[in-house]
């Protein structure tokens, strides 16, 4: 590999209760990969994701995306970088009172100046934007419809448009389809797909199924209790890594 | 001590408490059926408010006179009329006054009414069968160089109208609503950012907190002020009136909003303040799109709330000089004017009412 988009080395993360979320967690990944990270619950995903972006502050270790050192910047080169990282969320957290316009358009908020938002000012380029990424997600109707009468796959469909607005290098999926019955989810995770491949934006998105790592990952890593257990193409994942990685009284279940 | 002996212990201790308390307080039962007639005029004054009064019907008639100038102009007038001989008069000089058109033999009176409206008598007369009468007056001392020379007939017919005291209460009362409106407006005025400071979710960093710690005491520390101390204190700072209310239930206002406001941002879903700060947004952009729109239904609702309170409250700061409906009503107890205090009674408890059920409403409508 030459120099890698992402590089994660070392990275620990221990809260402030004294749960050790992450440990010693290192790995690369280049440009244009789609990366499921997979895990029992509590292993570390979620905090892996954010350690990528700063949510969460990292108590060890260093983060490097597309050449920069993430766990070295201030506040406002913090803000910087997660305007180039685009996350989706399981539960979607679309600003439930607020248009499905609004919250598309908030993608664009760490790019316009902070007193427009006191006037909810949008420039009309921008609003035409957020309809047209709508549209990629096939909801340019909904756009004036208050987000919580969507229904859940179409609330995550706005996510997508919302991280979308960012025009991300990297996009952070935090278990985007758990909410989500089969049919929705792999509708979801097609459009997270088609921005992979047609755009070439790195995607780490961690999944619950392993069935579904297999269908849209192009590489699997999997955290156990806050180690990295595993890192290789999905199709190494036969039943002995199974259940390394899950434990040896689980057993797989496959999702339509 | 063995556990039965604590037991005894605490069981002789309140009822030793019980029977003091009986003492000091004297409470005597008796007195409430010894002494029932005391309070039956009381209570009967309080079911019987004054809301309409009887007046006789009159008919009247006004005559502009000038002093010592040209006579003013005259209004057409229809029914009964009023001449008067010299309307460019002197003080002292006497006039005569011709009247036509009234009803027959009844009682009337002549006034003088000056330049300022205050009337005062000049004589009484009956009018004649035909309804007419003549009459010479005196133009009396006055201030101004105009007056009017108003004659005022009585009728036999009676008429219902909303008595003084009902007119008083109904002025009163809306001073009240509005002295809680402006009580509730500057509690918001202040609240609204006092709550974004002491909301703990939105304290970040050591400056963060402390400022959080600082907005939560000066909430407590104005809560902990009863409202009724508030007032008396402003009624001696700014002179007894509604002014002094105003003030007293602001600060109350901004105690209680302020808790009730960080509390909702305390309790808002923190998933979308974190997708909206995962984007790049700055602090401000976070509170507008994130924040805001998840507690403005709350905070309609517990303005509206607290208005409503406040509408009740000034009721009894009034009592101590906050001005409104309060400080009328315990006038008249003072007075012992007990049909008028029914009236503001009544007042009180059906605005209170109304204004309940509207929040109620309105509280519905937007959550
Ligand atoms: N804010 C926090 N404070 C303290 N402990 C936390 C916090 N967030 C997560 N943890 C703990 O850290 C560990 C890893 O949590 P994390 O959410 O990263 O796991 P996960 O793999 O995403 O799990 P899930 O599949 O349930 O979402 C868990 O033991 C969790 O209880
Ligand atoms: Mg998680």
């Amino acid at each position: 590999m030459a120099r890698p988009f992402l590089k994660v080395e070392g990275l620990t993360k221990v809260y402030p209760g004294g749960v050790r979320a992450l440990q010693d967690v290192s790995f690369e990944v280049a440009r244009g990969e789609f990366v499921v990270v997979i895990g029992l619950s509590g292993s570390g995903k979620s905090t892996l994701l954010r350690c990528i972006n700063r949510l969460v502050e990292p108590t060890a270790g260093s983060v490097w995306v597309d050449g920069v050192e993430v766990t070295a910047l201030d506040r406002e080169g913090v803000r910087r970088l997660r305007r180039e990282i685009g996350m989706i969320f399981q539960q979607f957290n679309l600003v439930r009172r607020l248009p499905v316009l609004t919250n598309v358009l908030t993608g664009r908020l760490g790019y316009v100046p902070a007193w427009w938002s006191v006037f909810n000012y949008w420039p009309p380029d921008l609003v035409q934007r957020a309809l047209d990424a709508l549209e990629r997600v096939g909801i340019r109707d909904k756009a004036y419809v208050r987000a919580d009468q969507l229904s859940g796959g179409q609330q995550q469909r706005v996510g997508i448009a919302r991280a979308l607005m960012q025009e991300p290098k990297l996009i952070l999926a935090d278990e985007p389809v758990a909410s989500l019955d089969p049919a929705t989810s792999h509708s979801v995770l097609r459009y997270v797909e088609e921005l992979n491949r047609r755009e070439g934006i790195t995607v780490l998105c961690s999944l619950h199924f392993l069935s579904l790592a297999r269908r849209y990952g192009t590489r699997v890593i999997a955290l156990k209790e806050g180690r990295l257990v595993f890192d290789g193409p999905p199709s190494e994942i036969d039943a002995h890594r199974f259940r390394q990685i899950y434990g040896e009284d689980a057993v797989e279940v496959e999702i339509a | 001590m063995t556990g039965r002996g604590l037991r005894l212990g605490v069981v002789l201790l309140a009822v030793a408490a019980f029977a003091y308390g009986w003492r000091v307080t004297r409470i005597d039962l008796g007195e409430l059926v010894t002494k029932a007639h005391l309070v039956r005029p009381l209570v009967r004054d309080l079911l019987r408010p004054e809301v309409l009064e009887r007046v006789p019907r009159t008919q009247e008639v006004a005559v502009p006179v000038a002093l010592g100038g040209p006579p003013p102009p005259l209004g057409a007038a229809r029914g009964p009329r009023v001449e008067v001989s010299s309307r460019s008069v002197r003080v002292g000089q006497e006039v005569e006054l011709r009247g036509e058109g009234f009803a027959a033999g009844r009682p009337g009176r002549l006034l003088w009414r000056d330049a300022t409206g205050a009337p005062s008598q000049l004589a009484e007369f009956t009018t004649d069968a035909r309804g007419g009468f003549v009459l010479w007056v005196r133009i009396p001392d006055t201030l101004g160089d105009r007056g009017e020379l108003v004659a005022v007939v009585g009728l036999p017919q009676t008429v219902w109208r909303p008595s003084e005291t009902l007119r008083l209460v109904a002025e009163r009362m809306v001073e009240t609503v509005f002295l809680a409106l402006m009580g509730t407006a500057m509690g918001v005025a202040f609240a609204v950012p006092l709550s974004f400071l002491g909301a703990r979710n939105l304290a970040h960093g050591p400056v963060g907190l402390a400022v959080y710690g600082a907005s939560r005491t000066v909430l407590n520390v104005f809560r902990s002020v009863e409202p009724l101390i508030l007032a008396t204190v402003f009624a001696v700072w700014v002179g007894i009136g509604p002014f002094a209310g105003v003030l007293a239930l602001g600060v109350h206002s901004v105690a209680s909003l302020g808790k009730l406001y960080s509390e909702a941002i305390e309790a808002i879903d923190p998933g979308p303040i974190e997708a909206v700060e995962a984007t790049g947004a700055s602090r401000l952009q976070v509170i507008r799109y994130a924040v805001i729109p998840q507690i403005v239904p709350q905070f309609i609702a517990f303005t509206i709330y607290r208005w409503d309170i406040n509408v009740r409250m000034s009721t009894v700061i009034g009592f101590v000089g906050g001005g409104g409906i309060g400080f009328l009503l315990v006038q008249y107890i003072n007075l012992l004017l007990w049909q008028k205090a029914a009236t503001a009674v009544w007042a009180i408890t059906l605005v209170v009412a109304l204004m309940d059920y509207l929040s109620a409403r309105v509280r519905e409508r937007v959550v």
